[in-house]
């Protein structure tokens, strides 16, 4: 009892010490500057701390240097260059500098709490690749360097890679360029595709019509397309792919049927009078409806809102879907089409055009271009690391760097046949060619110096004979999905998400998903509801900024 | 510490030790009787000063607007702020609702079966039998909740899952668990019992071990059948076992379970299965996952300290045993 | 002990219905463990064959995923950096919380009750990731193995628990042992820690499992892939399929997804339940002075 009594004092003076230690400690705090605000407004432009720049050393002796880089693996799973790597002892000799190689973890959020981790403690490495939305607090935060001043320092690089004025825009911010705009994902490397056999097999041609689509989609999914007996084939399979603003509703693999309704992407980007959410339309709710009806004639795999990519994947190797939207290299190269090649010899992806909706529309999808974007440290910056690194990166970008950090050593790894292309011919070791796993680990930072031309494209994505017999062009899908209709939607990638951007995108998304499930009926009165949610949660607030900032940035007129 | 400290009269003949002695209060001096403790007191507790204490001021920026070229200290000073954000944001009592409701389930239902296990275990014959269902039982623990997605939607897919199949057979319609708001709450707790009850066991299991044998026989021969024998002798014998680990899960009531939810939740459940550090997850991109994510932080402390008081007080007078 | 007589018909009810609910428990851990297995070895050109996954003929196994993972260059130093972070770890950890949890077991000890406010205070607010980050970092153990070792060294869970057992222990042993002259260090080191083999061995597991599976301090704290331990590894080959868009190369393609995840589950799996039923060993029934009383 005494005891108890006893805690109790203990811990109501603790209790008062604490509120006492709160009241002394708020009193005493450093006192805001003038320009802060008391309350962190919902944020578009962020307040820009100009770092006071140091002035790069003249170039007549080049001093070596320490460059700590953060790089995303071009393969995470394999392991980093080796500690004798060719290009450390180049990058060491030629250029004087020490490059200590950092690969980021496989997963975005990872990598992104480590660079929070390392920026909330004022350590950030000297160059790391950065995902956009956490590059964009650092730029706010002061953390991250222009760049503009280096730019001039490595003309080939430029030339090459930032070069394009809208992939430039995705990394400006107040007119500097916070972050080199490296060439992100290629456009239109997803599209629709159907499987040929099994159209051939109950004698049905390809759907050009949402209405088409629905009647295909229902006989692959009842009368036994593959012909095994079993009710295990579904007309079209998808998952819940992406994540932030853009990706928001029921994601990009779903995207074709709203650009089937004239509605693909989540804003009108036509011009600026029509700016404004792509949800306010009536079209909108149409094609959630077609999706709905997807889900209610059970044409469409039902455990789609819960898969994750790989799951995906493995269920059309495995022959359960008959049409989807996916990517051309995850589809058809040689390694990810191995396993259904070896369930299904006689399986076969066709491209299938967008179907048109009920006024004519199609879109295959969104287009929004992206970068890879690798920020420089502003305490790199003021050590003087500038130059040093635009030594680097510059020697990435001509031609001895390419090679050796895209396809390793020619003669070793690789050859160059008379027309400039990569081969595999005449190396003197076939297990050292660049594609082996084993070589994996030269290649790791291909990814900051490939610019997709076709000579780079065709070596890495080279036709093949499969197993089966069937000769396979990876490239082909590529070039039939630029064929076909897409959506421009790059402005939306520099649209900054609002304060409340996780609930903003909860509600959006769930309600999406409850409509299209059944789980809420889908009639006019519960749309205009949904509506008015996304008001309460500052729809109207996110469309005003977000033309104002695609205004300032050209991406509107 | 309310020991009074006495001084008592010394005659002026006494030798000088018993002078001195006599002159230290009794805490002093039992304090000195156990110097050694004290001193192999002080790695663990300036372990808790470096790694805890230090990053609890560090956390002070749940009131701040953090800046990290400013530093902890220096960034500015926005008070209670960030917890006004959480408090108010749209889906506040949604994320506590389920947070408390799941992770209530659990322990309510995951304490007593891992304690029936364990007497279970404890009480059959066949030693061999023991081991195995033992060793069984912890394997899932080791499993990982993205590898158990997989067994999930093996289990309860509505199209071609095992239960699924079952109740179509019977003439049913399919259910589809993970993807409804109805199934979704009981697929997390059952899935959370059926991974950790078994390691949860081995120290029910290992608090049993200890139990005198002997009080046992004496209660046979008493007359006790077994049934009283385990309320009376293997129940009380673990009683502090089970006080201190419930105490301590409830004092982290508000962690849901951030690993398996992540992996399991979806669009359709968000309403019954969105957690607070789910919602801290998705929010933190937007804020270096800092000052946000430690506000809340700090708000669950808050919350645990309150359920550990009351809890420690209910515990003395029903189980006779406390945490502290 | 073994109880080997069945004395009358309330026994035979008893163990009936005991052993029955044993059995109903192992059959349902052991059928999604076979699922998983059963996934660790399904080969590449695997098509559902309507038993759920639960069954796969034995001459259609493959160990491709294992042997992928083994083979993967930096498998080994990977398990190497994992046993020095585990060893190393769990011989801090059990030092230091059988140290405190030893010092919080005598109910004489002025200052008892403020040290266990102490450490129930940060068990409670927890100061969360970054926090912990920049003290570490300032620390300078960022890209050093104890970053990895230190932070967690004390649960607060365990030592509450090895406290319990301590307390349980007979006075009579103690006071024995000091009338003879030993100090506080001599009494824990010849007498209480031999009587506390279980439950030194129990929370030795506990801190080794916690260490061995560790993934998300090494993701953070380590820069040097040299340093990585196995679970980064493993993470990395599993989620690498979700965001390599433009895979083209040939890792890890000879055997589905599911199946280097489930090898990944079962190789991590392995040592750790290999440990166990070495344990296991010093449970035995009525080990009186290891135990909690009344």
């Amino acid at each position: 009892m005494k005891e108890r009594l006893k805690m109790k004092k203990v811990f109501s003076k603790l209790f008062l010490l604490a509120v006492c230690l709160t009241m002394v400690l708020s009193a005493c705090a450093p006192k805001p500057t003038p320009t802060a605000t008391a309350t962190p407004a919902p944020v578009t432009q962020p307040p820009v701390v100009v770092p006071t720049a140091t002035q790069p050393p003249a170039p007549t002796e080049i001093a070596p240097a320490d460059i700590e880089l953060w790089a995303s693996g071009r393969v995470t799973e394999a392991a980093p260059p080796p500690d004798d790597w060719i290009a450390y002892t180049k990058i060491k000799d030629e250029l004087k500098v020490n490059l200590k190689l950092v690969l980021l973890p496989s997963t975005q959020s990872d990598q992104d709490t480590k660079i929070n981790a390392a920026a909330a403690s004022n350590s950030l490495p000297d160059v790391f690749f950065v995902s956009r939305d956490t590059w964009f607090k650092l730029v706010g935060a002061g953390l991250i360097a222009k760049v503009d001043d280096l730019l001039p320092l490595m003309p080939v690089r430029t030339a090459s890679h930032y070069s394009d004025p809208d992939r430039n825009r995705l990394v400006t911010v107040d007119g500097a360029m916070y972050g080199l705009p490296d060439p992100g994902a290629m456009p239109m490397t997803d599209g629709l595709v159907i499987r040929q056999d099994w159209l051939d097999k109950l004698g049905l041609k390809a759907p050009t019509t949402t209405d088409e689509f629905l009647t295909v989609a229902k006989a692959f999914t009842n009368d036994d397309p593959d012909g095994n007996g079993k009710k295990d084939t579904y007309g079209f399979c998808a998952f819940v792919d992406g994540s932030g603003l853009t990706a928001m509703g029921v994601g990009p693999r779903f995207d074709w049927i709203y650009g089937a309704f004239g509605v693909a992407g989540i804003f009108d980007l036509s011009s600026a009078a029509n700016f404004g959410l792509n949800v306010r339309k009536d079209a909108y709710m149409q094609a959630t409806q077609f999706i709905r009806t997807l889900n209610e004639e059970g044409v469409i795999d039902p455990d789609w809102p819960t898969l994750k990519k790989d799951e995906f994947r493995a269920r059309w190797k495995q022959g359960s879907c008959g049409m989807m939207h996916e990517n051309f290299a995850a589809l058809s190269t040689q390694s990810n089409y191995k396993a259904f090649d070896e369930n299904f010899p006689n399986g076969f992806w066709s491209v299938l055009v967008p179907p048109k909706g009920p006024n004519g529309d199609s879109a295959d999808g969104t287009v929004i271009l992206s970068a890879r974007i690798y920020a420089i440290s502003q305490r790199a910056i003021d050590a003087g690391k500038g130059p040093a690194i635009a030594r680097l990166l510059e020697w990435m970008a001509n031609d001895e760097g390419y090679y050796l950090l895209g396809f390793g050593e020619k003669g070793v790894n690789y050859n160059l046949d008379a027309n400039g292309n990569i081969t595999l011919d005449g190396l003197p070791d076939p297990a050292k060619a660049w594609t082996k796993a084993e070589m994996q680990p030269l290649t790791q930072l291909a990814n900051m110096v490939y610019i997709f031309t076709p000579v780079e494209l065709n070596a890495r994505y080279p036709s093949y004979t499969a197993a089966s017999g069937r000769q396979m062009d990876p490239l082909s899908y590529y070039t039939s999905f630029t064929k076909q209709p897409y959506t421009q939607a790059t402005g939306s990638a520099i649209v900054n998400p609002p304060s409340n951007a996780a609930d903003f995108t909860r509600f959006y998304s769930e309600n999406i998903a409850k409509f299209v499930l059944g789980q809420e009926p889908l009639n006019a009165d519960t749309w205009a509801a949904f509506i008015t949610g996304l008001d309460g949660l500052g729809a109207k607030d996110l469309e005003t900024n977000a033309k104002q900032t695609l205004m300032s940035a050209g991406f509107l007129e | 510490m309310k020991e009074i400290i006495v001084r008592q009269a010394v005659p002026r003949n006494a030798s000088r030790l018993v002078e001195m002695k006599q002159h230290i209060s009794p805490v002093l001096k039992t304090m000195v009787k156990y110097r050694w403790l004290y001193l192999m007191a002080v790695p663990p507790l300036a372990y808790f000063v470096i790694f805890h204490y230090l990053p609890l001021w560090n956390a002070q920026i749940a009131f701040k607007n953090f800046k990290p070229l400013l530093g902890v200290w220096q960034s500015p000073w926005i008070g209670f702020q960030h917890f006004i954000t959480f408090f108010k944001s749209f889906y506040f009592t949604q994320l506590i609702s389920n947070t408390v409701i799941i992770s209530m389930l659990k322990l309510v239902f995951g304490i007593p079966l891992a304690i029936v296990l364990a007497l279970a275990l404890y009480e059959t014959s066949f030693k061999r039998f023991q081991v195995l269902v033992q060793t069984s039982a912890y394997l899932p623990h080791f499993l990982s909740w993205v590898i158990m997605l997989g067994v999930l939607l093996m289990m309860l897919s509505p199209a071609d899952g095992l239960i699924n199949a079952v109740i179509k057979s019977m003439g049913g319609k399919p259910i589809a668990f993970l993807t409804s708001p109805d199934w979704f709450r009981t697929v997390v707790v059952f899935s959370d019992i059926w991974k950790e009850t078994g390691w949860a066991t081995i120290l029910y299991l290992a608090a049993l071990m200890g139990i005198d044998t002997t009080l046992y026989e004496a209660a046979q021969v008493d007359g006790a059948n077994r049934l009283q024998r385990i309320w009376h002798i293997s129940l009380p014998g673990i009683m502090p076992v089970i006080v201190i680990l419930t105490m301590l899960r409830l004092g982290h009531i508000l962690n849901a379970g951030f690993n398996q939810i992540f992996v399991l939740y979806s669009l359709p459940v968000y309403s019954v299965g969105d957690i607070i550090d789910t919602w801290v997850y998705r929010s933190g991109i937007l804020d270096f996952q800092l000052s946000l994510a430690t506000a809340v932080g700090l708000f669950k402390g808050v919350i645990g300290l309150v359920l550990i008081l009351v809890a420690n007080r209910v515990a003395k007078k029903v189980a006779g045993s406390t945490l502290y | 002990m073994m109880r080997t007589h069945i004395k009358s018909w309330d026994n035979l009810i008893f163990q009936a219905v005991v052993n029955g609910f044993l059995l109903t428990i192992l059959i349902a851990i052991t059928i999604p463990i076979w699922r998983v297995f059963m996934m660790s070895i399904t080969p590449l050109s695997w098509k559902d064959n309507g038993t759920f996954g639960l069954w796969i003929p034995p001459w259609q196994w493959s160990f491709e995923a294992y042997r992928e993972l083994f083979k993967h260059p930096a498998f080994a130093q990977a398990t190497y950096n994992s046993a020095i972070i585990t060893l190393g770890g769990t011989l801090i950890s059990i030092v230091l919380t059988t140290a405190l949890a030893y010092v919080l077991s005598n109910p004489k000890l002025p200052g008892r009750k403020a040290m266990m406010m102490f450490i129930l205070v940060p068990f409670l607010f927890q100061a969360g990731l970054i926090p912990t980050y920049m003290v570490v970092q300032k620390l300078g153990l960022v890209n050093n193995l104890f970053a990895i070792m230190l932070p967690g060294a004390i649960g607060v869970t365990n030592t509450f628990v090895m406290k319990g057992f301590f307390e349980g222990l007979p006075e009579e042993l103690e006071e024995a042992a000091r009338l003879d002259g030993a100090n506080d260090l001599q009494v824990l080191w010849h007498v209480i820690l031999p009587l506390s083999k279980p439950i030194l061995l129990t929370i030795s597991l506990f801190y080794a499992v916690a260490l061995w599976n560790e993934f998300f301090s090494p993701i953070l704290y380590l820069n040097d892939n040299k340093l990585m331990p196995l679970p980064v590894l493993l993470r990395n080959i599993l989620l690498a399929a979700n965001i390599n868009e433009y895979i083209e190369s040939d890792a890890f393609s000879n055997a589905p997804i599911q199946a280097f995840k489930a090898a990944s589950v079962f190789i991590t799996m392995l040592p750790m339940v290999a440990i166990y039923p070495w344990i296991q060993r010093y449970f035995t029934k009525g080990t009186l002075l290891g135990g909690v009383k009344e």
